[in-house]
């Protein structure tokens, strides 16, 4: 079969899988049925994405680009958006990821949210969500890629407010959906300059081609074009300043969080800039804004992960710095290193949240770092998945973010210029990962061992709260539809848990190995058609000299040798310490810990404004102004009435006199008329 | 067929339900608005895309001496409009049969006239006709929303009524100036738009006239600031006329553009296009801040309504045939999602102890996935998210805008987030969250469900296939801005590159009174 | 001795025979008043006036379509005045059949109340057919007198003497008015026929003061019989306190005819002079659109209301005449003839509900109409819409033709006058429609009703309220009378009827207009 065929699959069987669940879910047998179709749904598109990997390798290098339309959607004036999906060595890569990831992911989920009376809905949604992230990653015109960036939008925001009945979960939805519409208006505004600035197709191979011949380089308005793609990049991303709704997200069940907020649809953005490099290429300026921006990211959220104490937050922010590195190697034109730490990080950051999920098992639920501790020996298998987590987080040598980092850092010091701005604070970033990643493994897994843990580990009784209770506000809740269910599970004893984690901890540590140094370079080679056409992209791949490869490697190692270190000595060693630094430099704790003020900054320019205008408009504007000009009329022709019948008294003396006057005045007019 | 069967198949069905009975007249009504429905779905079969021209045109003198004829036709800009009257009456009706009312034959006669009135005006290819069937219109809603309507629906109706009259008078004025300064050579008055649109009338005429035109539509649409009628007129309402109203009469006013001001008035129109276009932005941005300060859910897509016919009038004055297609489209899609929307509240105040308060509400989803559901959908189509019918008609209206007025297009694109805060915030708001106190919790029934699905139906079908409007509505939209996209100098094939955003010739230059000449 | 033979002029009987009709079923009216026993008055007397009525306008249809000046040019017999005496003619069996079981009749007597009528028909016939200053004032004296005395029929009642002594005053100073513009435009034309002053017109003396002056002085006195602001003073309260079936028939009868010499004088005979008092009234009739509709706002009495309404429509058949074209003729007369039947109408509703209820012509007397009496309250509903001007009515396409015309005359701004004027007039008439419609009757329970609506459109109660308070509010409810309910259903089906198909009015009325400029 065509690889376009394999991927029409590919695309049908979430789709499929999220269809019957929302009508059929609720009569199968079995309580968990529903979750194993979502699973296999997803897993066989894994497989057909598989099947198409296999059947683009059946091609030559130079043609495996192959496009297939479903129907005209709405073509018509000069707009031409056709379902047009881009089957190529690019698109494919994150099939692989996407599908693989979710397949996972959704076994996990079967047990994670077993009790959870949204079971059906849980899976309905996550198989939509699968569907719309591959029509994002399959499209071929920009019309279907703006409908698949906001479908993620709204699963997200579907699966952030999961658990409805929670006001912070519906609070933190709205705000992921309204910053990724901001999203999706950037992406449809830059679409606008592009195509109708443009090429005049909203289909990508024509853009592509036309692109240079339409403008010049460093045209206005591509510039502006591309610039306004990146804002929909960095919503989606959560690249700063778009980032606010991605730590709020982790209201979501934690599966959610691991598939859509770590793995895949964050991702989207690094994707899009690559998918979209002719037209970067042809506005460097552009480029660069994502390049400064996503090295911003990586600084910013490494330096607010070192103090938050809700474990999922930290791994949230985490994921917005390891983006960062991303955003920042494509707009450096280093589009495979990219992709490649965008592949790595999936499978590590993945684990990092299931095994997070397990420990808040373990908790019941409580989630704040400040109450864990000492689960080493209580839950083992948890522990070592996320210590391998960590390293590969942590770029420790030869586990799979070591190599995928490496590169990425190593190109942009090969780009020279400003760009060892980008190099150093990217090794500064490395520094800090390493050292929030294991603050939170020694608070979680040394130290005192915590009520949890110490029960976990002698009784082997999982811990249950007696009121189950919102981890954030810990007001009491009840476990019925729109709350969390009644279980809470660990991977120790959910084998479907045991299963998904192991093989992404296999990931974690031999990912990376597909594109080592001087040893092999897959995932260049397998990219490389896709980006053979722009020079840049060349340039980029022989710029670092081999001298510049190995001291990045020796350096990386020992920094993250050294984060790990410190991270030891301040949280193991001698606890005491944290807080010493705490008093120490109380105004840098304060801005990581007040998360440098973002979300305080948006609230006083935007919300507050906002509501106080809107107040304004109900209470002032549409009483006096809209209801004035109504009643003003009104009260107009009510006088003259009264004027009218003022003089209607019913004497005749005064009807008289009008006469008269009427008289007089007729008489007159014809008299100066006969002058 | 003759389409005066469609015209009048509502009223006669309405009239003779009355006087069978009053357990008769609602399945005759219901009967007759169906029957409407079936013809209108004949008429999309049976059109022949790619013609500009009308099709099954019916025409008739009516007053011979006045010059007024009886003519009818379809063509791409009433096509669907036909049906989405004809579908919403329908469902309406379907709604009002699974209730008392007092005074059942008046009812349902009313509604019946009030069908037939409007689809007369969407049909009407002669202005006084049109002009006729548009202040027609107000008469049954007049009795509907004052006899059966909610609190303090007296003074609702009467400032309503009046309100749109008065701008429908002076358009009565201005129309009758239309058809007596554009008297051929041939000294023979006529209201027909084909004969109309032969003769240019002088851009100072065109000018006072197109301002009537425009107070009237803009009255009825309704366009900030003229909306003072909307919050006691929609609150006033009961909910299947709330729903037809909301949805089907702002369209007449839009359409009136289209129809009429764009191809009479073509100076004029060029002349005052920043002011419409500003007025739209006005509205769409006032709109949008009042409905995320409203709490009342009517008000809120009343308010949401003003800033979607914003969205329209923008597409519309951009005076392309991408701002026309995308008008003609989301002039269907907010339709359908209006009046799902009424139908969905009117279910939840029934949840909520009668009020249709959002703080009074919550936690619905909690025992009602499926109304949850469909709320969902339709919340999602009204906030024009990609992949529903109404992001590609914004899409295309925003597109026609950018390339007519860039500046303006930008600012409005703060509406669609806008639309994106108030829909989730009065979804959130109704279904979401703890379980309100007074709130209980039942799933939607069987009747409610076959009067919403309906809708969610087509919405959902749109969603998929919008192509379906705009290949039939292509050649018709072009033609419509032929004449000011001729003198803005937008006519140009869409692909070349529109480097330099056209300039909009003043009206009274020399190339204007050209362009009015030109047929 | 020399024999000077004296020669009457020559009289056409058949073209005069209308009017002769009408006169000689006057007398025999009169004389059949004198009859033994009430049977006789009260069944003989009406049948006699029905069928004089009759033979005046089976004579007038005989007449159609020829055009002859008669009794030397004295009157003219044309399509013109011929449509007017079909209007009066059936304004004045309306009126017959209102009056029947109305109190003024036993009053003033069964003889004297007909002859009356009758002889003020006689009367505007005489006017509409006027041809010269004389014939004019002969038939403005007729009609006028016999109406004063008809005003006040009801003599047991305070008010209807009132309005007929205020109408026999305001109107004696209108004909006084009107006599000395006669005067004057005899002295500056010499000429008393209506061809011969359009001929002096077309000399010099077109701005000649004396003739201005003259002219002047007649537009204000034809203003009094036409109750044009702001010479309308009289109305409201003559109108109020007449016996109603005399309302209705000033109201619609007078202004036909008054408006028939209007057109005569100022269309042909003024003709050239147009663009002196084509101004002046123009300026008379935005005076009258805006006083009376604004004077009609917030009138409780359904006859005060209505009188206002008359005020203003009369604004807007001004319009017609102003523009001084054939196309405002015959918007003019089809406005006269649509108005006939709306008026006629609105003030049978109004009669029968005088009867039914204790609130006399009060609006709380139609609280909840709708649903107690649908046959009254659809014939008063469509004439509201009617009078409103509101689509698929006849009043629409009177006032679309007004406006066509106006705007077709050059008076496009007093086309917009026109529809400013029923942009106010929609606050009293839809204020009558809310009254019957979406109001319970007034009972014991809920005192006159409040207009504000109370609870949702679906409580029983309120269902139930407009039959039972009804049947509550009245101790022993007398019934309007049929012929009173047959006249409202007549009209109101008509404004219906011409509303969708007015072809057959249309053309009356062009035939009228084409009898006027065939003069010229």
């Amino acid at each position: 079969m065509s690889p376009t065929t394999w991927a029409w699959i590919c695309l049908a069987l979430p789709l499929a899988g999220c269809l019957f669940n929302a009508f059929f879910g609720r009569m199968l047998p079995g309580d968990r049925t529903a979750g194993w179709l979502g699973t296999a749904a997803v897993a066989l598109s894994f497989v057909a994405a598989v099947g198409a990997f296999i059947a683009l390798l059946g091609h030559a290098p130079d043609d495996r680009t192959f496009t297939s339309t479903a129907w005209d959607y709405a073509d018509s004036v000069g707009v031409n958006a056709k379902l047009t999906i881009l089957i190529d060595p690019l698109s494919i890569f994150m099939m692989l990821v996407v599908s693989g990831v979710s397949a996972l992911i959704h076994l996990y989920s079967v047990t994670y949210v077993w009790k959870d009376r949204g079971f059906v809905r849980f899976f309905s949604y996550l198989n939509f969500f699968v569907f719309s992230m591959l029509l994002l990653v399959m499209a071929g015109n920009f019309v279907p890629l703006i409908i698949g960036w906001a479908f993620v939008g709204a699963a997200s925001y579907m699966l952030i407010s999961f658990w409805f009945r929670r006001t912070t979960a519906t609070r933190a939805g709205i705000k992921a959906f309204v910053i990724n519409v901001i999203g999706d208006v950037g992406l449809v505004l830059g679409t606008y300059f592009i195509v109708f600035r443009g090429s005049g197709s909203l289909d990508f191979l024509d853009t592509f081609k036309h692109v240079q011949a339409t403008f010049p380089p460093n045209d206005g308005d591509l510039v502006a074009g591309c610039i306004l793609l990146l804002v929909g990049a960095f919503a989606k991303s959560a690249q700063v300043p778009l980032h606010t709704w991605l730590p709020d997200a982790m209201e979501g069940p934690t599966p959610v969080s691991a598939l859509i907020h770590a793995a895949t649809m964050v991702t989207a953005g690094v994707y899009l800039i690559a998918r979209m490099h002719p037209l970067f290429h042809d506005a460097p300026a552009a480029a660069d804004v994502g390049a400064v921006v996503g090295c911003a990211t990586l600084v910013i959220a490494a330096t607010i992960a070192l103090s938050q104490t809700d474990l999922k937050r930290v791994i949230a922010y985490s994921t917005m710095s390891q983006i960062g590195y991303m955003i920042m190697a494509v707009s450096v034109s280093a589009y495979a290193a990219g992709m490649f730490h965008l592949y790595t990080h999936a499978f590590f950051k993945a684990l990092l949240f299931m095994a997070a999920g397990s420990i808040i098992g373990a908790m019941g639920g409580e989630q704040s770092l400040d109450r864990m501790g000492g689960f080493r020996r209580a839950l083992p298998f948890t522990f070592a998945c996320f210590v391998v987590g960590g390293l590969a987080l942590s770029a420790f040598p030869i586990f799979s973010g070591y190599f995928s980092k490496d590169d990425i850092l190593a190109l942009v010091g090969g780009e020279g210029g400003w760009h060892w701005i980008l190099y150093v604070l990217g090794y500064v970033g490395a520094f800090l990962t390493a050292l929030y990643t294991f603050r939170m493994i020694f608070r979680a897994f040394f130290g005192p061992e915590c009520k949890e843990a110490r029960e976990l580990r002698e009784t082997g009784h999982l811990a249950h709260p007696e009121h189950p209770f919102n981890p954030d506000t810990h007001e009491e809740e009840d476990t019925d539809v729109g709350f969390p269910g009644p279980g809470h599970y660990i991977a120790e004893r959910a084998w479907p848990m045991k299963v998904a984690m192991t093989v992404l901890a296999a990931g974690a540590v031999l990912a990376g190995l597909i594109q080592v140094p001087f040893v092999d370079d897959l995932v260049n080679t397998y990219l490389r058609p896709d980006f053979v056409t722009d020079p840049a992209y060349e340039q980029v791949i022989q710029g670092p000299s081999d001298f510049l490869e190995i001291f990045g490697l020796i350096l990386s190692a020992l920094i993250a040798v050294g984060g790990i270190g410190l991270a030891y000595v301040i949280w193991v060693q001698r606890p005491e310490l944290a807080s010493a630094f705490r008093e120490r430099f109380r105004p840098l704790y304060e801005l990581s810990f007040h998360k440098w003020w973002f979300d305080e900054l948006y609230d006083a320019v935007f919300v507050r404004p906002g509501a106080t205008i809107g107040r304004w408009a109900a209470t002032v504007f549409e009483r006096v102004v809209i209801d004035g000009l109504v009643n003003g009329t009104v009260s107009v022709v009510r006088a003259g009435s009264s004027v009218v019948r003022a003089a209607q008294d019913g004497f005749l003396r005064v009807y008289a006199a009008l006469l008269l006057l009427g008289l007089a005045l007729v008489a007159l007019w014809f008299l100066l008329q006969s002058t | 067929m003759p389409l005066s069967f469609l015209l009048w198949a509502p009223l006669f069905f309405a009239l003779l339900g009355a006087l069978l009975g009053r357990r008769a007249a609602p399945r005759v009504a219901l009967f007759g608005s169906a029957v409407a429905l079936g013809m209108a779905i004949y008429y999309i079969a049976d059109f022949q895309s790619g013609r500009p021209g009308l099709q099954h045109v019916t025409d008739v003198v009516w007053i011979a001496v006045l010059g007024i004829h009886y003519k009818l036709g379809v063509d791409g800009l009433n096509l669907f409009l036909l049906t989405l009257t004809a579908l919403l009456w329908c469902v309406a009706t379907l709604y009002a049969t699974f209730r008392e009312w007092e005074r059942p034959q008046l009812f349902y006669f009313f509604m019946g006239l009030a069908e037939s009135a409007v689809l007369g005006a969407f049909l009407a290819q002669d202005l006084a006709l049109f002009v006729a069937f548009f202040d027609l219109m107000l008469v049954p809603f007049y009795f509907l929303i004052g006899s059966w309507g909610g609190r303090k629906r007296v003074q609702a109706t009467t400032k309503l009524v009046i309100y749109t009259l008065v701008g429908s008078l002076l358009m009565l004025a201005a129309a009758i100036a239309t058809g007596v300064e554009s008297v051929g050579n041939n000294g023979q008055i006529s209201f027909a738009f084909s004969d109309l649109v032969r003769v240019g009338l002088p851009t100072g005429t065109q000018e006072w006239i197109f301002l009537l035109f425009a107070a009237a539509f803009l009255v009825k649409m309704p366009a900030f600031p003229l909306h003072g009628w909307l919050p006691d007129g929609y609150r006033a309402m009961p909910i299947p006329v709330v729903a037809v109203f909301s949805a089907v009469l702002s369209k007449v006013a839009a359409y009136g553009f289209l129809r009429i001001v764009l191809p009479l008035f073509p100076q004029a129109t060029v002349h005052f296009q920043e002011l419409l276009l500003l007025i739209a932005l006005a509205s769409i941005l006032y709109g949008s801040i009042m409905a995320f300060t409203a709490t009342d859910l009517r008000l809120i897509v009343g308010f949401s309504s003003i800033a979607q016919l914003g969205f329209i009038t923008l597409g519309i004055f951009a005076l392309n045939p991408q701002g026309t297609q995308g008008a003609l489209l989301q002039m269907v899609n907010h339709g359908l999602v209006t009046a799902a929307l009424f139908f969905i509240i009117a279910v939840l105040a029934a949840r909520s102890g009668g009020s249709e308060d959002v703080r009074d509400m919550g936690g619905i989803a909690f025992r009602a996935p499926v109304l949850a559901a469909l709320f969902l959908i339709v919340a999602l189509a009204t906030l024009a998210m990609p992949g529903s019918s109404n992001f590609m008609g914004e899409f295309y209206i925003l597109l026609g805008v950018f390339k007519s007025k860039l500046v303006i297009a930008c600012v409005a694109f703060t509406g669609v987030v806008l639309a994106s805060v108030y829909m989730l915030r009065a979804y959130i708001g109704a279904v979401h969250n703890r379980v309100g106190p007074k709130v209980q919790s039942r799933e939607i029934s069987l009747r409610d469900g076959a009067v919403v699905a309906p809708l969610v139906l087509v919405i959902v079908a749109l969603a998929v296939y919008p192509q379906l409007l705009l290949s039939r509505q292509q050649a018709t939209a072009q033609a419509a801005v032929a004449q000011t996209a001729l003198l803005t100098g937008q006519i140009q094939p869409p692909r070349a590159t529109a480097q330099t955003a056209p300039v909009p010739i003043p009206g009274g230059g020399p190339q204007g009174t050209q362009g009015g000449q030109t047929p | 001795m020399t024999v000077v033979a004296l020669s009457g002029p020559f009289i056409n009987w058949s073209a005069l025979s209308p009017v002769v009709a009408l006169v000689g079923g006057a007398v025999l009216v009169l004389l059949a008043g004198l009859l033994r026993g009430r049977a006789g008055r009260t069944f003989a007397v009406p049948f006699l006036t029905v069928a004089a009525l009759g033979a005046f306008i089976g004579l007038t249809i005989w007449q159609f379509n020829d055009r002859t000046s008669i009794i030397s040019g004295a009157l003219r017999v044309d399509d013109l005045a011929l449509v007017v005496n079909l209007i009066l003619g059936t304004a004045g069996l309306a009126t017959v059949l209102l009056s029947a079981r109305q109190s003024a009749v036993q009053q003033a007597g069964h003889g004297e109340y007909h002859a009356l009528l009758l002889s003020s028909i006689a009367g505007m016939a005489i006017l509409a057919e006027a041809q010269n200053l004389i014939t004019l004032f002969l038939g403005i004296e007729l009609l006028s007198i016999s109406l004063y005395i008809l005003c006040a029929t009801e003599m047991r009642r305070e008010s209807s003497l009132e309005s007929g002594l205020k109408y026999l005053i305001i109107g004696s100073v209108g004909s006084a008015t009107l006599l000395y513009g006669l005067a004057l435009v005899y002295g500056a034309t010499s000429s008393t026929d209506f061809t011969g002053i359009a001929r002096a017109l077309q000399g010099s003396i077109v701005n000649d003061p004396l003739l201005l002056t003259g002219i002047g002085l007649i537009i204000v006195g034809l203003a009094f019989k036409n109750s044009v602001a702001p010479f309308h003073q009289w109305t409201p309260d003559v109108y109020q306190g007449a016996p109603t079936p005399i309302t209705a028939f000033m109201a619609t009868a007078t202004k036909a005819a008054a408006f028939a010499i209007f057109l005569r004088m100022f269309d042909v005979a003024f003709i050239q002079a147009q663009e002196d008092w084509g101004p002046a009234l123009a300026v008379l009739a935005t005076v009258t659109i805006v006083v009376g509709n604004v004077g009609a706002l917030v009138q409780t009495s359904l006859k005060r209301l209505l009188a206002w309404s008359s005020v203003a429509q009369a604004g807007y058949l001004l319009a017609g005449v102003v523009v001084a074209t054939r196309l405002g003729i015959q918007a003019t007369v089809f406005y006269l003839a649509v108005y006939l039947a709306m008026n006629l109408a609105a003030f049978a509703v109004v009669l029968a509900r005088e009867r039914e209820t204790e609130f006399g012509d009060d609006i709380e007397g139609f609280a909840g109409l709708g649903a107690a009496r649908p046959v009254l309250a659809w014939p008063m509903t469509l004439a509201m819409l009617s009078l409103a001007g509101l689509p698929a009515t006849a009043g629409f396409i009177g006032k679309f033709y007004l406006i066509d015309a106006s705007v077709d005359g050059g008076y496009t701004w007093l086309g917009v006058v026109i529809v400013i004027g029923s942009m106010i007039s929609l606050g009293y008439y839809l204020r009558v429609l809310a009254v019957m419609w979406m109001r319970p009757a007034p009972s014991p329970a809920i005192a006159g009703g409040s207009a504000e609506a109370d609870g949702d459109a679906l409580t029983p109660a309120r269902a139930s309220a407009p039959a039972s308070g009804d049947g509550a509010s009245e101790p022993r409810p007398r019934y309007g009378g049929v012929e009173v309910a047959a006249v409202a259903v007549i009209f109101g089906a008509a404004t219906l009827f011409f509303g969708i198909i007015p072809s057959p009015l249309l053309d009356l009325a062009d035939h009228a207009g084409r009898a006027l400029i065939g003069l010229l």
